[in-house]
């Protein structure tokens, strides 16, 4: 007996079509105080939501806006599309391979991702690093600065509707990841650094991409910044929009160029130095108006010093072993560390607890755009919601290392 | 290493401390109890000698027989950091104080230390899961959620033990629960 197989129709009385009211999700219930405000809806007022997937939220990130007409009265991110347990991973993972662990966080910065755990570790190991490989560290990071600092001022064009300056950010952008590839074999990820040292020398290919960019870097990223900081729109789109005040940056924990944005010269090769930062002559740029322009200028002017940096490694790099006499399998004492690096955008921490095995007993990281996330909400209030991807571009937050 | 800091703190919370402050490299260290964790905070950013205006980190540390805040502060008057360690937060219902009143910035790092080790901050107001569902029942990065290559490692702790911790009370106490004399 056979039953012949046909399409099911709507008409058919035996499927149940759910009523409209059973098409939505059910309104969350809120569970705390803050969140019972957020959901209580007045007149005129309804939910908007952006994201996971939305091209200008800088990985996978949803924002529930509530507006009110197109103004935006409240809004509440939504984080862990991208959780993936690092700090977990690295406790169940020997020393070594916690740092790998750490480098897709900003997967834009890595280098800076893998210099805080490294730090932390090389304190816990109480060993000191060759001099060359202080200035190699110094180095590539500054580099790697460049690198996501023209991705920024891209992004950024972007986020407010331009779409040439990315392609020309790019251009610098693809130069220094090809330089770092040539060094470490990696474009993105390049698990460079070494507990007492990096791995590997710095090679012919590499010095020489780098020679050829030094000799026109300086130029090319005037070029690149006028085609933006000219532009009238995005002058006038900027200023005055998300303004961040000295008092409230600091309560709210904003490190990096954001917080020197608002007039705080607090700079971690400054104030907390670490490597062969000390030797070096750098100025610590600041801007005093907090506002979105401000914070894409303090960017732009750390450019600068970053090449200015560079130049000064290359004449003083010394010669000599580029890791320390370490045993291969690390056994620190038991204790607690904390080593911290300034990054793009803003100090990263590791909080690195050792209980005398081979794998980290507790590692803590903390990333500055965590932080800086928690200024969308308060800075966009008021504004409009196309302004709000433009205050979140400024602040530029990476998902990656927000949801570790 | 900056040696007046130390004396300063020696001299200004010396009743508070529950250990004498020590110091590595560039790190300076204070314990005190969870009653006094606030007020020495607001001491140390509100008094000018110490003007510790920067929270860096906040952090919660499970060693296997109790639960730490960790507090991470710099300052313009020195060039240490600051670490604040609250010992002795009871591993079966962690309850601490906020801190959001002070920094209002420690509010998602907070709930982020109630999401991975079900810490409760008292007076903070969003305190729910970031990373995880909201529907998740357990707290990760405690000592007794085993990821699922520990199984090889611990005979006591299999894969299953990853989900089922409801609340903090009902963690099973697994013989190889790893603890820390590093903490």
């Amino acid at each position: 007996m056979t039953t012949q197989q046909t399409r099911p129709s709507l008409d058919d009385p035996r499927i149940a079509i759910p009523s409209t009211s059973e098409w939505y999700e059910p309104a969350p219930t809120a569970q705390t105080e803050r969140q019972a405000e957020f959901l209580n809806l007045r007149d005129g007022e309804m939910f908007i939501n952006m994201g996971p997937q939305h091209p200008s939220t800088h990985g996978v990130l949803r924002i529930v806006v509530k507006v009110n007409g197109e103004q935006v009265v409240d809004l509440d991110p939504v984080l862990g599309y991208l959780h993936r347990g690092v700090e977990k991973l690295c406790e169940n993972a020997d020393y070594h391979q916690a740092i790998c662990y750490t480098d897709p966080l900003e997967y834009v910065a890595s280098l800076f991702c893998e210099a805080a755990p490294v730090a932390a570790f090389e304190k816990l190991m109480d060993v000191e690093v060759p001099r060359r490989a202080q200035y190699i560290r110094v180095l590539t990071m500054e580099l790697n600065r460049i690198a996501s600092h023209t991705l920024f001022q891209g992004w950024m064009a972007l986020d407010l509707g331009g779409i040439t300056p990315i392609l020309w950010s790019f251009i610098e952008r693809d130069e220094i990841v090809d330089m770092l590839a040539a060094l470490t074999g990696q474009k993105l990820l390049y698990n460079y650094y070494r507990i007492g040292g990096v791995n590997g020398d710095l090679n012919h290919e590499f010095m020489s991409r780098l020679g050829n960019w030094m000799s026109r870097a300086a130029a090319q990223i005037d070029s690149n910044t006028g085609l933006i900081n000219e532009n009238e729109l995005f002058v006038r789109r900027t200023r005055g929009l998300g303004t961040l005040d000295q008092a409230t940056a600091l309560r709210m924990g904003v490190t990096g160029p954001n917080l020197r944005a608002t007039g705080v010269p607090f700079d971690l090769r400054r104030d907390h130095p670490y490597l062969v930062y000390p030797e070096l002559e750098f100025n610590v740029p600041t801007r005093d108006e907090g506002d979105s322009l401000a914070r894409y200028m303090v960017r732009i002017d750390e450019i600068r010093e970053s090449i200015r940096i560079i130049d000064q490694v290359l004449h003083e790099m010394p010669d000599g072993p580029v890791m320390a006499k370490l045993p291969r399998l690390i056994r620190p004492r038991p204790g607690r560390a904390f080593g911290a690096v300034e990054g793009p955008r803003g100090a990263y921490g590791v909080y690195a607890i050792s209980d005398g095995t081979d794998q980290p007993f507790r590692m803590r990281i903390h990333d500055p755009s965590f932080v800086h996330l928690q200024l969308v909400g308060p800075l966009t209030r008021g504004n409009l919601i196309a302004d709000t991807m433009a205050v979140m571009a400024s602040l530029d937050p990476v998902m990656g290392g927000v949801d570790k | 290493m900056d040696r007046a800091l130390a004396s300063a703190l020696q001299e200004r919370l010396g009743a508070t401390l529950l250990a004498p402050v020590r110091q590595r490299f560039d790190e300076t260290e204070i314990r005190v109890s969870i009653a006094d964790a606030i007020p020495t905070l607001r001491a140390l950013h509100d008094e000018p000698n110490f003007a510790f205006e920067m929270l860096i980190d906040l952090c919660g540390v499970d060693t296997g027989e109790e639960m730490q805040i960790v507090y991470h502060l710099s300052s313009s008057t020195t060039g240490d950091w600051l670490r604040v360690i609250v010992p002795g937060v009871d591993r079966n219902a962690p309850r601490v104080n906020s801190l959001v009143s002070l920094w209002p910035g420690a509010e998602w790092m907070e709930r982020e230390a109630y999401d991975m080790f079900g810490i409760i901050f008292e007076g903070n107001r969003d305190l729910r899961r970031i990373y995880m569902p909201d529907d998740y029942l357990s707290h990760p990065l405690r000592k007794d959620f085993y990821l699922a290559d520990d199984a090889s490692r611990s005979p006591a702790a299999g894969v299953r033990n990853m989900e089922r911790a409801g609340t903090p009370a009902d963690a099973t106490r697994a013989t190889a629960l790893r603890k820390s004399s590093g903490a």
